[in-house]
């Protein structure tokens, strides 16, 4: 009933069912046998009884014989030939099985079975033939025939002729013989009885054998399926706890392994501490109701970091084991930081798009510039940054963006040369500028410590600048807004480098041949950039004093140089941030910032005392007449120039070698009168430059009160 | 293990019991039988049935060790008794010796013994005539005895 059980994994078998029922069947089929044994042994013993007293009758019924038949020979009355026969069937029946019959006067008729056992059978084969001796020496005594030719089929030898000697010789042989048969009989009685009770006890112990055999399996397989299950728990990455009236009541290994401490600690109310303060409602709720039957909490794990776990809770407070809620927890913070960096990569890429996109469409520095602010608050709304960009010298960055909202960080780095950033040619991270090794230029900001994070701006191995933001102290951007900032910097520096390469044809194009000064055109733009820029600046132009008498006079030669030495002379006169451009013909242009219109006149007084001053080599001496206007007469360009363009009028009117201011024109004022009244003869007539100029062009009215406002001042002659 | 209801157990139960007391008596007997076999003494085989002893007729003097086998079917007692020449007087039934008489000549007894079984006496024989015999009810004289030649 026991075999080898396979060795493969069940922890769901019944087969400690099956083992108990064995158990019972066993030992029922004990019960069974030996109530049968002792029935049938009783019974045996019974017949055994009959068998005994029937057999100890012989002997009785042999000295019978005996004297009954020296009775006969005395002359009294008897019948030994009856007691003969008697002997005679009983001992048959005893034999082969029968009827013995009764003596009279004793008992009745007995029914036996044939004798079993071979030396019952001899010793009764034995007795028959004894018997039968007996009747012939009987017989022989009444009849006294002579002894010699009796029958010795009982192997007796007897030696005596005496007839009833040999008669009693017989008799005590047969008596003895019937003894030990009623002896052979008695003997197996009892070796039944004994027999009987060996094997009772041997059932007995076999059954007990069998029994703890069988409970040994159970015991085994129960063993076997308990080592499953807890196998199968304790191998399992799930985090189980039950938790019931009195705390947390089972905590699995491996939430134990999870927070690196011992089961028995997180027992009770030890689990708690390891939950996040804000998530210990909801895990407190699942544990009390069962609701929220799935939620999410935070659990510190050895190392101190929190980890986000899915947990699912299972109502087994009616489980008479359990009387608690089970929570079964998995980790999954690996998995939302998955989904959190893959979002992440999502917007970034999202953000790089677009910002190549916005870059794609800004066709000068400025509008890069632009984009690049906006994306400076795609990337943080709250922190400062600032783009810096060496000059074209290269050995000065100038701030060229900063932050819509939050400002420049402002740092102080003059040259590229002095930020570790471009020196590196990769971005810097800074935890806190306190830190030994943190950049020099972040000490002492207005602001105190600070983190700061650098990325360098580079076109074709080329550096640019840098982009550079500031932080709160010892917490720098997140990777992801660094990752954003690396993005801007190489998308920038990409487009700006492109602009610049656009601007430097253009620039090419737009540069007068003569001269080298911006032409028309680029002077325009740059007006405008200036205009747009918020700066205020004043617009100056410039016209050679007889420049056609000089021309014809001197030959185009002479009127090139003087265009040239113009130039020049006026280069030296203005500041860095000036703008000087050839309009056409002999005009120039000034766009001088930060200057109001009073304080373009006293430079443009020291540039015609330079002029005046200037060695003119080859040349004939020259003078030049200038027209004066400034952005705060005016919102755009078209109408600055006219203003301007007024001022020269008033200045070739008033007598040339002079500056003029222009004055705007009145909304009333009409056209009119004597235009051109005042040009001199051979003198270009101001109204030819430029169409622009068409309309504002003749103001009498205007041009006197600028004669009025000409200030006193030496004219540089031509000779 | 098999349990069936046949009746097989019950002898091999008997077996073992029987096995297990045989190995205790051999053990027993062993001891006492190492005492003897240390004299080299002469062994008579003796075989008794009914109603006749069969025995050789000469052994010579000393100890001698009598194995006596009761081949049946009664149950026969063995007695040695040193002869005087003359038959044995037998008891005033007429029918068994008379045991008392010749006591003092008797050599050895075994009392009675089941057919079939084999049992062991041990006599020392003095040169001289001894009768074998089983004395049970007429067995005497029906013919079990049988006379014994005792050589120098």
């Amino acid at each position: 009933m026991i075999r080898r059980r396979r060795t493969s994994l069940r922890p769901f078998d019944a087969g400690g069912r099956r083992v108990i029922v064995a158990i019972f069947l066993t030992f029922a089929a004990m019960a069974g046998l030996t109530f049968f044994l002792t029935l049938s042994a009783t019974g045996r013993l019974r017949d055994r009884g009959t068998l005994v007293e029937l057999a100890a009758r012989q002997r009785t019924l042999a000295e019978r014989y005996l004297s009954e038949v020296l009775l006969r020979r005395s002359g009294e009355q008897a019948d030994p030939a009856a007691i003969a026969a008697i002997l005679d069937e009983s001992t048959q029946a005893l034999l082969e099985g029968g009827t013995a019959p009764g003596v009279n006067g004793d008992d009745d008729e007995t029914a036996v079975s044939a004798a079993r056992g071979n030396e019952l059978r001899r010793q009764l084969r034995e007795e028959a033939a004894l018997v039968s001796d007996l009747t012939a020496n009987g017989e022989a005594v009444l009849s006294r025939a002579p002894v010699s030719t009796l029958p010795s089929s009982g192997h007796e030898h007897i030696v005596t002729s005496d007839p009833v000697q040999r008669l009693r010789v017989v008799t005590a042989l047969t008596s003895a013989v019937a003894l030990n048969v009623a002896r052979t009989i008695a003997d197996s009685a009892d070796a039944g009885v004994s027999s009987l009770v060996v094997t009772q006890v041997g059932l007995i112990i076999g059954g007990l054998v069998v029994s703890l055999l069988l409970a040994a399996g159970l015991i085994a397989i129960t063993r076997r399926q308990t080592i499953h299950f807890r196998t199968l728990a304790q191998s399992s990455t799930d985090l189980v706890a039950v938790i019931g009236e009195d705390g947390c009541r089972y905590a699995s290994r491996s939430l134990a392994a999870k927070t690196g401490r011992p089961e028995g600690e997180l027992l009770g109310e030890g689990l708690e501490r390891f939950v996040h303060e804000d998530d210990r409602v909801v895990l407190a709720n699942a544990a009390s109701t069962g609701e929220p039957s799935a939620f999410t909490f935070r659990l510190r794990d050895a190392a101190g970091t929190w980890r986000h776990l899915e947990a699912r809770a299972t109502d087994l407070r009616s489980d008479r084991q359990l009387r608690g809620i089970v929570i079964n927890a998995r980790d999954a913070t690996d998995r939302l930081q998955l989904e959190r960096e893959l979002s992440t990569q999502a917007q970034r890429d999202g953000f790089a798009s677009q910002l190549s996109e916005a870059l794609e469409m800004a066709d000068e520095e400025q509008e890069v510039f632009d984009v690049v602010e906006r994306a400076m608050l795609d990337i943080s709304e709250a922190t400062p940054m600032e783009l810096l960009l060496s000059d074209s010298s290269r050995a000065n960055l100038r701030r060229a963006a900063t932050h819509p909202s939050a400002g420049a960080p402002s740092c102080p780095v003059k040259s590229p040369f002095s930020c570790v950033a471009v020196r590196r040619g990769s971005a810097v991270v800074f935890d806190t500028s306190t830190a030994l090794n943190s950049c020099p230029q972040l000490r002492d900001r207005p602001v105190g410590a600070c983190s700061a994070v650098c990325v360098p701006i580079s076109f074709m191995g080329r550096s640019l600048g840098v982009l550079h933001t500031t932080g709160p102290d010892a917490s720098p951007l997140g990777s992801d807004a660094v990752a954003r900032l690396s993005t801007l910097a190489s998308q920038a520096g990409a487009r700006i480098g492109t602009v610049r390469a656009f601007e430097k044809t253009q620039l090419q194009a737009s540069t007068d041949g003569l001269t080298g000064l911006s032409n028309r055109r680029t002077i325009e733009s740059q007006a405008r950039e200036v205009l747009r820029e918020g700066r205020s600046f004043a617009f100056v132009i410039a016209d050679l004093d007889r420049f056609k008498a000089l021309n014809d006079t001197h030959g185009h030669e002479a009127g090139d140089r003087a265009l040239r030495l113009f130039a020049q002379v006026t280069e030296q006169a203005i500041r860095d941030d000036d703008l000087l451009g050839r309009w056409g013909g002999e005009e120039f242009v000034l766009v001088l910032p930060d200057l109001d219109r009073f304080g373009a006149l006293s430079l443009l007084d020291r540039l015609r005392a330079r002029l005046a001053a200037a060695h003119p080599g080859e040349t004939a001496r020259f003078t030049a007449s200038f027209g004066v206007a400034d952005s705060t007469q005016a919102g755009t360009i078209d109408e600055i120039v006219k203003i301007a363009d007024m001022g020269l009028y008033a200045a070739k009117a008033g007598g040339r070698d002079r500056a003029k201011i222009g004055e705007p024109p009145p909304a009333t004022n009409g056209a009119g009168g004597d235009s051109g009244d005042q040009a001199e003869p051979g003198e270009k007539p101001p109204s030819e430059p430029g169409s622009r100029r068409q309309r504002g062009r003749a103001t009498p009215s205007l041009h006197r009160a600028a004669l009025e406002e000409e200030p006193p001042s030496s004219g540089v002659q031509i000779r | 293990m098999h349990f069936s209801l046949s009746a097989k157990p019950l002898p091999a139960l008997t077996w073992a019991l029987s096995g297990l007391l045989a190995v205790a008596g051999l053990a027993a007997s062993g001891c006492g039988k190492g005492g003897h076999t240390a004299k080299s003494t002469a062994e008579v085989s003796i075989s008794e049935t009914d109603f006749h002893i069969a025995a050789p007729t000469q052994v010579k003097a000393g100890n001698v060790v009598l194995r006596v086998s009761n081949k049946g079917p009664d149950r026969h007692e063995l007695i040695v008794v040193r002869s005087d020449g003359g038959a044995l007087p037998l008891r005033s039934d007429g029918l068994t010796v008379d045991e008392e008489a010749v006591e003092k000549r008797e050599a050895g007894a075994l009392e009675p013994g089941s057919p079939g079984g084999h049992r062991e006496l041990a006599v020392n024989l003095a040169p001289g005539r001894y009768v074998f015999m089983c004395n049970m009810e007429g067995h005497y004289m029906s013919g079990m005895h049988r006379e014994l030649v005792v050589t120098q």
